[in-house]
């Protein structure tokens, strides 16, 4: 049994002659909270959907559980939670009817884990799907996805459309999986504070690559984001290699440079500086300098 | 398994209804027409095999259609194939359910006609497989409909389902009566079933869910 519950190798996914994914390769160790990141339409639900074999991929091979995902086994599914990005449920069923299917379908199903979840979310099980707000979908959604005790729960962006204290509950759920031994999750979120919170290791889509994959702590060490005042005039190059973002302004200059490093600090004090601050980062300013067209590659091999 | 047939039926129960009540109505005109006093009026036998055209030509092609089409528009098949269940256990549900739903129709006239036909037939030796040629023929003209109801509902459009499917069972036919029953046909129809079939395998196990 591999020790990466999601292996992805040189994944490149193409729509109408467009290239979404451009040679995606990454590796998700057993019981880590992986937090996908990316602008819309940069490619986190097209991964998904190829790791769950709902899409084919143009070229590369992806992995779950050790096998491939273009022949998951019923029984592997059977491992596998997945909370679909607009919740992909039977729209004309009532809930009851719903849970009833799934269950019905389900290898094995954890009626009491289930039974709270439902108290907790307070869904009402004689209404339709249809009929239920977005977050009750999502609360509907996750909460079958975690019946079935799953060695990896896949989330696209499951907290769209849930309020502050629905959110709130989710994400103490998702702590209290994960530290049931053994257990993974992949999720990809708009909201960089949810990620924040319980990812440990993070990866950013943009331009069709993953620029960003490594822990989030590392992460955030190695992006740094520094002002620097200079004596005179603040020099046009600095010579320095993975710059992601350089800001002149006089004397001032802001910039964002990826992987920092002994070797970068010394280039840097070549120059004399006046003085050198570090700006703090959220993950959010981060995602942002990431995101920025010509991203230099943040990784930790 | 089961409990995706289950689920088909369930979902297309109206389907079930249709062929269970029209069976009933002609089980019921052929028990009436067969004491009819001699001679037997024939237009009542011509009649009966009107709502079988009807409902082979429109129903069973808007069956396979409807299935396919809703699946599509719903995406019934995604959240199905999330769960621990194959695609191939999903189509393989589908067409039982069709089975299932011609069988519905088929089945109880049949065996009225087993049990009615020796003994209103004149006093010769009557060709005992005569009712099970018409059977095999009409249940594989209806599985044939059927087939091509699937091939055309796998479509995001509304005209392609609910056209095509006619269309192509209307070319489909008028085959039955150029042929007749027996081999010929049943040849036919098997070679149109497998090639619907493969089309339709293919397409549900190749596309994005």
């Amino acid at each position: 049994m591999s020790d990466n519950v999601v292996i992805i190798e040189d994944l490149v996914k193409y729509f109408d002659g467009r290239c979404v994914l451009d040679g995606i390769n990454l590796k998700v160790p057993r019981g880590y909270i992986y937090g996908l990141l990316g602008r819309n339409g940069s490619g986190k639900t097209t991964i998904i959907r190829i790791l769950l074999g709902l899409e084919p991929p143009t070229r590369g091979r992806t992995f779950l559980l050790d096998a491939e995902s273009t022949n998951l086994s019923a029984k592997v599914h059977g491992r596998i939670g997945y909370v679909a990005e607009g919740h992909n449920l039977i729209q004309n069923y009532k809930v009851s009817r719903l849970i009833k299917l799934c269950k019905d379908l389900s290898r094995q199903w954890n009626d009491e884990f289930f039974n709270h979840l439902i108290e907790t979310f307070r869904l009402p099980m004689d209404r339709r799907v249809r009929q239920l707000s977005i977050g009750m979908r999502a609360q509907l959604n996750l909460s079958l996805a975690m019946a079935i005790d799953p060695e990896l729960l896949i989330l696209d962006d499951p907290t769209l459309g849930l309020d502050t204290v629905a959110r709130r509950q989710f994400l103490e759920l998702a702590i209290d999986i994960i530290q049931q031994q053994g257990r993974t999750i992949l999720f990809c979120s708009h909201i960089l504070s949810d990620v924040e919170r319980i990812a440990d290791r993070i990866g950013i889509l943009a331009g069709g690559k993953l620029v960003v994959d490594c822990p989030l702590e590392e992460l955030k060490k190695r992006v740094r984001k520094l002002r620097v005042i200079f004596p005179e005039s603040a020099p046009a190059n600095l010579y320095m290699t993975e710059i992601i973002n350089q800001q002149n302004q006089g004397r001032e200059m802001i910039i964002t440079v990826a992987n920092w490093n002994q070797q970068k600090q010394t280039v840097l004090e070549t120059f004399k500086p006046s003085s050198c601050t570090e700006i703090p980062m959220s993950l959010e300013d981060i995602f942002i300098e990431c995101t920025k067209p010509s991203t230099v590659p943040v990784t930790d091999e | 398994m089961f409990t995706l047939i289950k689920k088909e039926i369930e979902d297309h129960i109206a389907y079930f209804i249709g062929a269970a009540v029209l069976s009933a109505i002609l089980i019921a005109l052929l028990i009436s027409a067969m004491y009819q006093p001699e001679p037997r009026d024939m237009p009542v036998f011509i009649g009966l095999s009107i709502p079988v055209i009807v409902i082979l030509i429109v129903g069973f092609p808007a069956m396979g259609s409807t299935q396919m089409y809703t699946d599509r528009t719903r995406k019934i098949s995604t959240l199905l194939s999330t769960l621990p269940v194959s695609r191939r256990q999903i189509l393989c549900a589908r067409i039982i359910t069709g089975i299932l739903a011609i069988l519905t129709l088929l089945l109880p006239l049949t065996i009225t006609m087993v049990i009615l036909f020796p003994l209103f037939t004149p006093p010769i030796q009557m060709y005992l497989g005569l009712v099970w040629e018409i059977f095999a023929a009409a249940f594989l003209m209806a599985f044939a409909c059927y087939c091509l109801g699937l091939l055309t509902g796998w479509n995001s459009s509304k005209i392609i389902p609910t056209l095509g499917g006619l269309v192509l069972t209307s070319i489909l036919l008028p085959l039955i009566f150029v042929k007749g029953f027996g081999l010929h046909t049943v040849v036919i129809l098997l070679l149109f079933i497998i090639a619907s079939l493969m089309r339709t395998w293919h397409t549900f196990m190749s596309t994005s869910l």
